[in-house]
């Protein structure tokens, strides 16, 4: 090939990638408008805020602070005095931060466990229909209605402590009025809600497996958890994917659960991120340092995200 | 059928025990079924008793006298009707908005290569990362001077862009083989053709779930309707709801109730949309 | 029951004829909570509406939970509304620094307008002198009592002058065969706000050793069972006023609010005991009749197209006339006279008794919060002490030792 052949193929490459380019962004136009206007725009003006000083009232009110909400929150001078366990067991953020990522640990491998589970029994079993609406139904339920009714359920004789009772395990604390308690109560009542939603998803995706993989490994005399592990599970990774990343975020997030049954307390043991945030945003009006605070919950769920969107890639080679 | 035939074979090689094992697994997953439905009893229960009755103590769980005129209160003490008119509307074209922008959106993410890809997707995720309390008082004043304030609108607009249905939809077709779309490409069909011949019959249960989620997420919303729709006849169930807890009296009983009549609808939906999560498609005679 | 829910229908057919109301009308808009179910908020209206033909008032209706947030959303957003009604101190405190609270003191002078009824609850709505809005509801807390149970025990109705120690042996004396001698809400203020009672401490003086002594008499009284515990109530979000209708508790401090809710309940049949009102217990040493308690306000938008309009509604409501309208359902309305007192206890349903009749006045009302600086701070600090103090994980001790070294932190 000469060399003018070469520049010519190039330009040519040049011409279709650009093409493509142009019918990728056609595809993305009707959602990235509505999406840019609505959210992305308000969510660069929340950034900014983060370095302003803002208490309501006339957007001429507005002070650029640089970093200073940021010591704030994390009240730098004092834990510099006093070392990093200040910060987690007197300062409200790092209380949060704890109880959150807490919170996060063990909600979502429990509802992803659950949700699999669940998928992988009723995925074409008989009966299944009832089955799984039933688990659906508490994420259609409204969520004043269902958090009053687990409140009550949690009482000290209320009946999940009879249960709990009657396998005989001597117990009879109320759940939310219980500092260590609570936050279980606060996961318990989010596995409930969450585990048919997700399940819902990994059903859907579960009728993307080809059926002839699944046929390949039985003949290769593979046993059913075989078959799960080497075949379901791989075939699963994007949808895995997914319903991890939109846990993590919707666990940092967890806010009206909290709101309703414990208000965060007792004391500051069911203090969250958003709780905090919307704390100092309506109650206190510190619109600066509120944004501050989804800054830190921002960094930490990019960066979890960034890290498993960085295996998924090198999963699947693309 | 072939299932069947694959699971009489393995029947026969351990008969007992694999009905065992099955009756196991049902009566556990009875016995998890039994308890997530427990709440449901109670709020069934409390719905048909009298406010006082709700919270008494030691629970009944079958009320004394069944209050049925609670569920004709429900309906004279504020305007159901309308708040269900409200939410039905935005719920349907938040719905019908969402699925076709984001599926759309998805095929460019999932199947196509376009520079900045990866970083604008990143940038969707991280919007769903920033919570809406952080975000909402910027939003509030541009929707503001838009003019779309306590209008049925400014729910619509919000919530039909969001960046979750483009990450469903995306992962979903992530896992549809592309060898499928290059074998399209190479017989002629434009990229929109293999979008709307191809990706959309493959991802039927991939639709059916965001056509529930986004119909439930948008019907039990709270916040949002809180804080942008005003007057009485544009507000929604959710918001109404809220209006049997009073700053020094709570209806329960009322609450309950309501919240029983506006789960009808949307388990309606899910009923419909069942079928999909069974049906499966037709990937025979594709390589994974 | 029925009588509320004619009142509610007519409320709302009302609501929708003014929104057709004829182009003369001026309408005032009023952002309220409750607007529906809330009787002084239905009984203003109509006295107002009747008084000033020509002018409409339309509530704005934003659930009492959420007030806060929705109010300052909508102000913020540059909400046109007239008029907002003060539902904490915190509102107006906020507002006027964000600037959306029209100064008063013009109009005050314009109009020649009495403040004097006001005995003084006004100043907690003015800063640097200047008023931001008016108070027409002061809620202050009064003792209220089962005399059916009372009599059963054979046990002398309490009096507007009880000591806190004698109230915790009546209440102790009373509990037998399921009847509760008291009831204390989950609240901070039914529990230790009483000490904001001797005019001397507030719950913003950084100090809080004046609370042991109330956490210690709750204690007290939770043990003997003469009280619910504290995490059953919590735990059931049992309302009070469920609670004291279900007739097994024989004394309750509660605010003065309550009285039209137990009105109500009367009338609808919810419950039949008789039942009164007593001046809450005093400490040792304070006035007998020493109450604390709450405001509630209205303030003028300052992007009101209808300044003056919204002023002559405002000044009514806090006024005498405003002031009968709200008495005439069992609300206590800010303005106190002769008239308004005799309004109050006239009311159908309000005990008969001269005991009763006394509460009325209290001798000093405190401010359940007052204004300070960083007092949404303090008050989120004490709250959170509170909960765990309640659910005995710390002493009353270790509790107040954490209060005041959490709220020294802040300055």
């Amino acid at each position: 090939m000469s060399l003018q052949e070469q520049k010519r193929a190039r330009a040519r490459m040049g011409k279709q990638e650009r093409r493509n380019a142009l019918i990728a962004y056609s595809f993305l136009a009707p959602n990235f408008l509505g999406f840019a206007i609505f959210t992305l725009v308000p969510v660069i003006c929340a950034i900014a805020l983060s370095l302003c000083e803002w208490n309501g009232g006339d957007v001429s009110k507005l002070r650029f602070v640089g970093l200073q909400n940021y010591g704030t929150i994390f009240n730098v001078n004092k834990v510099a005095e006093k070392g990093i366990g200040y910060f987690f067991s007197r300062v409200d953020l790092g209380i949060a931060l704890k109880n959150t990522v807490f919170y996060t640990l063990i909600t979502v491998p429990l509802t992803i466990v659950c949700a699999l589970a669940l998928a992988m029994l009723l995925n074409k079993a008989r009966g299944a229909v009832a089955y799984r609406t039933i688990f659906f139904f508490p994420y259609v339920a409204s969520m004043v209605a269902i958090c009053v009714c687990w409140s009550f359920m949690l009482m000290k004789d209320g009946p999940i402590n009879q249960l709990i009772m009657g396998l005989g395990i001597p117990f009879n604390k109320s759940w939310t009025a219980d500092s260590n308690m609570a936050i279980w109560s606060i996961i318990l009542v989010s596995v409930w809600r969450n585990m048919g939603y997700y399940m819902v998803i990994y059903l859907a995706a579960l009728q993307g497996v080809p059926q002839e993989l699944l046929e390949a490994a039985t003949v290769d005399g593979a046993g059913k958890w075989k078959q799960f592990l080497h075949v379901t599970l791989p075939q699963l990774k994007p949808t895995t994917f997914f319903v991890s990343v939109m846990m993590i975020i919707s666990c940092f997030k967890i806010y009206d659960v909290v709101a309703i049954m414990t208000d965060g307390g007792p004391g500051r043991s069911t203090k969250m991120l958003v709780t905090y945030i919307y704390d100092e945003a309506f109650i206190k009006v510190r619109y600066g340092q509120a944004s501050a605070i989804s800054m830190v919950l921002l960094v930490i769920v990019l960066l979890v995200t960034i890290l498993q969107f960085r295996s998924e890639k090198k999963f699947s080679n693309d | 059928m072939e299932q069947i035939v694959r699971q009489k074979a393995i029947r026969q090689d351990h008969p007992v025990l694999q009905r065992v094992v099955h009756s196991v697994i049902y009566l556990l997953l009875t016995l998890l079924a039994v308890f997530t439905l427990i709440p449901f009893v109670w709020m069934v229960s409390s719905s048909l008793k009298l406010d006082r009755e709700v919270f008494s103590y030691p629970m009944r769980w079958i009320p004394e006298t069944f209050h049925w005129e609670n569920y004709r209160l429900i309906w004279q003490r504020v305007p159901l009707v309308t708040y269900f008119k409200n939410t039905a509307f935005i719920a349907i074209v938040v719905t019908l908005l969402q699925t076709l922008t984001s599926s759309f959106a998805a095929y460019a993410f999932a199947k196509l290569q376009f520079p900045g890809r990866d970083t604008l997707f990143l940038a969707y995720i991280a919007t769903i990362a920033v919570p809406w309390q952080a975000y909402m008082l910027p939003q509030f004043i541009m929707m503001r001077s838009m003019g779309l304030y306590d209008t049925l609108w400014a729910m619509v607009v919000l919530q039909a862009f969001s960046a979750f249905g483009v990450f469903l939809m995306r992962q979903f077709y992530r896992g549809i083989p592309s060898e499928l779309c290059e074998a399209a490409r190479l017989d002629g069909l434009s990229e929109y053709g293999i979008w709307a011949r191809i990706m959309l019959p493959l991802s039927k249960a991939a639709i059916a779930t965001l056509v529930i989620f986004t119909f439930v997420n948008t019907w039990n919303d709270y916040m949002g309707p809180m804080i942008y729709l005003t007057r009485d006849f544009n507000k929604t169930i959710q918001v109404g709801l809220r209006r049997f807890i009073q700053e020094n009296s709570s209806d329960y009983h009322l609450i309950m109730a309501a919240s029983l009549c506006s789960l009808l609808p949307v388990s309606v939906v899910f009923l419909c949309l069942q079928k999909y999560f069974i049906e499966g498609i037709a990937t025979s005679g594709l390589k994974g | 029951m029925k009588k509320m829910l004619a009142l509610v229908l007519a409320a709302i057919m009302l609501m929708s004829v003014i929104s057709f109301a004829s182009a003369e009308d001026a309408v005032l808009t009023v952002v309220t909570w409750d607007a529906t179910t809330t009787p002084y908020l239905v009984a203003q209206k109509e006295a107002f509406e009747a008084s000033h033909p020509g002018v409409k008032i339309e509530y704005v209706d934003v659930a009492s939970q959420d007030y806060a947030v929705k109010t300052t959303t909508m102000l913020e957003g540059g909400d046109a509304s007239d008029v907002f009604m003060v539902k904490e101190i915190d509102n107006i405190i906020n507002w006027q620094a964000q600037g959306f609270a029209e100064p008063l003191n013009a109009y005050v002078e314009k109009t020649n307008y009495d403040l004097s009824g006001f005995v003084g609850t006004e100043k907690n709505y003015s800063v640097d002198d200047e008023l931001y809005a008016v108070p027409f509801r002061s809620d202050f807390w009064v003792l209220f009592y089962n005399k059916d149970l009372f009599d059963a025990a054979g046990e002398a109705y309490p009096t507007n002058d009880m000591t806190w120690d004698e109230y915790a042996d009546l209440a102790i004396r009373l509990t037998k065969d399921g009847v509760y001698g008291t009831h204390y809400h989950t609240w901070l203020s039914a529990v230790a706000n009483w000490t904001v009672a001797d005019g001397v401490n507030t719950l913003a003086d950084r100090n809080y050793d004046d609370l042991l002594y109330f956490y210690q008499l709750y204690q007290k009284l939770e043990d003997a069972g003469a009280c619910m515990a504290y995490n059953e109530l919590k735990a059931a979000g049992l309302h009070y006023s469920a609670a004291f209708a279900n007739g097994n508790i024989a004394m309750l401090p509660m605010g003065y609010w309550y009285v039209s809710t137990l009105i109500g309940y009367n009338k609808d049949g919810t419950c039949s005991f008789n039942w009164g009102i007593s001046a809450v217990p005093h400490a040792e040493g304070v006035k007998a009749g020493s109450s604390f308690g709450n405001l509630t306000g209205a303030m003028i938008n300052i992007k009101s197209a209808n300044k003056d309009l919204a002023w002559d509604y405002i000044s009514w409501l806090g006024g005498e006339e405003g002031a009968a309208a709200t008495a005439s359902v069992g609300a206590r309305p800010a303005y106190v006279s002769e008239t308004v007192a005799a309004a109050m206890s006239s009311v159908e349903g309000f005990p008969t008794d001269e005991t009763s009749k006394g509460a009325l006045i209290p001798s000093f009302v405190g401010m359940e919060w007052p204004v300070a600086e960083k007092v949404a701070d303090i008050k989120g600090i004490v709250n959170e002490e509170h909960t765990l103090i309640m659910t005995r994980e710390i002493t009353p001790e270790e509790g107040i030792a954490e209060m005041n070294e959490r709220v020294a932190e802040l300055f």
